[in-house]
């Protein structure tokens, strides 16, 4: 679904991403972990273009973002590649001027082009996926933090992409509803959705993401079944962190 | 003594500027700065030696003005015959300038003792002031553009803009006959405006047609000079021993034939005089003042409202004009300043620079007496109008920007990777959000330009501030005028307060609601 090959970013001199390479197969859940400052964040910014690459690249569907591609065909390649990966941020970033069920439908509308009815429909659809169809008229001003995620989600799902990345998605929430939230995920995969999961909780990406890749320093230091990552890491660093972890 | 005579020093320079400038941009901050030192004028400066008279010079040729070739002192036939008073009376002449139009209440609360400035004895004057025996007998003279045949006299002028002196006997004569009249502050201006089409024709007292219009190439007196008025010197109520020394003075440099001698040296010597001074100088009779006033109109307060009405329009739609100059233009403006190109944001920030750092009232002047140098020769309504939304753009323009740099960029992000390009971002999630927090700004600038349309009255746009000052001086009426017109203000910027206050509320409150909708429900 996303294959991810020779991925460098850098900030001047500082180079963030020195050269990644996975794949996340469809139907699956990627859990990438890492300390802060390993590049986590970086990469997924690099996933829905929202940082500019130097090296490498991402296909993802049968769009494929190249480093060395033209400025300007750069550019509609990450609009194509952002209609391919939806996001759903650590802060959720809902639109606090509309309505719950306005933040879900705006983009298909403005920029898929949908017809409002159609989009409204399958916006109910999806918050009664996400268990928020009560809400649909709210604001965000007044939703938890939680209702917040799953209208993100929701959100984010509402534009079909190929890949859903959530970056820190426990880190607004209660233990109870990091659990709910594990088990909505799950239904999407079911479902046939494709993910990566930026995480550093261990016990929630144990019960959520069927592969595992753990980043050090810009590079990937190990990648493989969760299970196996998490019982018998190959690497030192990979054994230190998930001790000093949990 | 010390202040005062640094006062004067000052008076004196700032003034040589205007007399050269041909912009008259300088002009009425000057004028008001004459009014301020008349205000804290010691009243008993001078002693009883002291003949303090109060004129007009700015645009006051031939009457009293500042001389073009030695900008340090004044000038004029009225200078001339003051001084001859002064010597009459044993006493030393004192100029204290002042402003046309406030003359009377600058009169009344000491800045000078005589007003001697081309003074009309009117009806309503008369409630307020006494009058001296008359010194000259003047006569009105129409002016039209040289290449205007439709205009022979004050008859044909009744659906045509006619441009005087505010509270004059011309505009008087006018207002009577009830054509229509723009007032203004001093004859440059109305020939000014004559010359750029801005109006058909000026009606001015002929002295004051003689120094500044007939030797214009581009107009032509029409017709022969018409009326006759008379001018006197203004002395307060109270002053009648001061009456009886001027009025002897007058009797005297007549008598004498030094007025003679003055006025045919500034060639207002003409048959009128002749027949005006044969009695007195025969030692038979002096004229009354009666016989000669020309037109006297009493203060009709229900026109007066009529008036005030009418101009209030006029400040409503130039408010309401600028203001949406503002708002569009402030947008691009905010937009270039923040995220355009270098070049673009060198131009923005010089724009916003320059109109926030130099007075709306210098704007406007340049604007109205400085663009038709490049052919562009607005009407007045229309100068304000488009001078206020350029400069409340300049505003605008910063309080959007603070407003779309509060929008954190992760609602950028969001939309971003939601597949919008940065137009529809920005068109459908950063503008909405940064409306709501430009709009307690935005209203306040908007009431603060409607009280700034005020300053139109610079260009003799007829709105409330000009109808205040100009009706106030006809009636003396400051006090219950300024009431009303400060009714009339708050009338018209109270609901617009209240209407942006109900839309900030509603917009506010729409998440609110939901919250307290939320824990009832809980």
């Amino acid at each position: 679904m996303i294959r991810v090959t020779g991925l460098r970013k850098r900030f001047g001199d500082n180079e963030i991403l020195k050269g990644i390479d996975f794949e996340v197969p469809p139907q699956t859940v990627l859990g990438v972990i890492g300390a802060s400052g390993s590049g986590k964040s970086t990469l997924l910014r690099c996933l829905n273009g929202l940082e500019t690459i130097n090296g490498g690249t991402i296909e993802c569907d049968n769009v494929r973002l190249d480093a060395s591609l033209s400025h300007s065909d750069y550019r509609r390649r990450v609009r194509d590649l952002r209609l391919k990966v939806g996001t759903v941020f650590q802060h959720f970033y809902l639109f606090p001027h509309l309505s719950v069920v306005g933040n879900i439908i705006e983009a298909p509308v403005q920029v898929l082009r949908t017809p409002k009815k159609k989009a409204e429909t399958e916006a109910y659809e999806l918050l009664e996926s996400v268990g928020m169809k009560q809400a649909a008229r709210r604001y965000p001003g007044s939703l938890s933090g939680g209702e917040q995620q799953r209208v993100a989600i929701a959100r984010a799902l509402a534009m079909h992409p190929a890949l859903l990345l959530l970056d820190e998605p426990t880190s607004a929430l209660d233990p109870r509803r990091i659990n709910s939230l594990r088990a909505l995920l799950r239904t999407f995969v079911d479902r046939g959705h494709t993910m990566i999961i930026i995480s550093h909780s261990m016990r929630f990406l144990s019960g959520v993401a069927d592969n595992v890749l753990f980043m050090d320093g810009g590079l990937v230091v190990e990648h493989g079944p969760t299970d196996e990552v998490m019982n018998s890491p190959k690497d030192a660093r990979t054994k230190d962190f998930l001790t000093q972890a949990e | 003594m010390v202040l005062c005579t640094y006062v004067m020093y000052y008076n004196a320079q700032s003034t040589k500027y205007k007399a050269q400038s041909p912009m008259k941009i300088t002009r009425p901050p000057i004028r008001l700065f004459c009014i301020l030192c008349a205000f804290f004028w010691p009243i008993t400066a001078g002693g009883q030696q002291a003949l303090r008279w109060g004129a007009d010079p700015s645009g006051g040729a031939p009457y009293v003005f500042t001389d073009p070739a030695n900008p340090d002192r004044y000038i004029g036939y009225e200078k001339e015959m003051v001084d001859a008073l002064a010597r009459a009376m044993g006493r030393r002449a004192e100029f204290v300038p002042s402003d046309w139009e406030t003359l009377v209440p600058s009169l009344q609360r000491g800045s000078f003792d005589v007003i001697v400035n081309g003074l009309e004895p009117t009806g309503d004057r008369a409630q307020q002031i006494l009058f001296s025996n008359p010194y000259y007998i003047f006569q009105l003279q129409l002016t039209v553009r040289r290449d205007d045949d439709r205009i022979k006299s004050i008859d044909d002028c009744k659906n045509r803009m006619v441009g005087t002196l505010g509270n004059t006997a011309a505009s008087r004569l006018l207002q009577q006959q009830g054509i229509p009249f723009r007032t203004y502050a001093d004859p440059v201006g109305a020939y000014r405006d004559l010359e750029l089409k801005r109006i058909d024709a000026v009606v001015m007292d002929v002295p004051a047609e003689a120094f500044y219009a007939r030797s214009n190439s581009k107009l032509k007196p029409a017709g022969p000079p018409f009326t006759r008025g008379l001018y006197v010197i203004g002395l307060r109520k109270d002053d009648a021993a001061l009456k009886a020394e001027v009025d002897s003075a007058i009797n005297k440099i007549i008598f004498d034939g030094t007025l003679e001698t003055i006025l045919k040296k500034w060639g207002l010597w003409n048959d009128a005089q002749v027949e005006f001074q044969a009695p007195i100088r025969a030692g038979t009779a002096t004229t009354k003042v009666e016989e000669y006033t020309p037109t006297t109109v009493s203060f009709n307060w229900a026109e007066a409202l009529w008036r005030l009405t009418r101009a209030a329009a006029v400040t409503v739609g130039i408010a309401l004009g600028s203001m949406v100059i503002a708002v569009v233009l402030g947008l691009p403006l905010a937009v270039g300043q923040w995220k355009g190109p270098a070049w673009l944001r060198l131009f923005c920030t010089l724009y916003v620079e320059f109109f926030r750092g130099t007075p709306v009232l210098v704007q406007l002047l340049f604007l109205y007496f400085g663009l038709p140098a490049f052919g562009i020769a607005m009407p007045g309504w229309l100068t304000a109008l488009v001078g206020l939304g350029l400069n409340y753009a300049a505003y605008e323009s910063q309080v959007y920007r603070a407003a779309l740099e509060a929008i954190p960029l992760g609602q950028w992000e969001a939309a971003y990777s939601l597949g919008m390009s940065p137009l529809l971002a920005f068109r459908r999630i950063i503008l909405p959000q940064a409306f709501r927090i430009a709009l307690p700004p935005m209203t306040n600038d908007f009431v603060s330009l409607f009280k700034d349309t005020s300053v139109a009255f610079a260009i003799s746009v007829w709105e409330l501030a000009t109808a205040y000052r100009e009706l106030a001086n006809a009636s003396g009426q400051f006090l219950l005028l300024g009431l009303l017109v400060s009714a009339f203000y708050l009338a018209m910027s109270l609901p617009m307060a209240h209407l942006a206050r109900g839309l900030e509320r509603r917009l506010r409150d729409r998440a609110l609601e939901r919250v307290v909708e939320q824990e009832a429900a809980a």
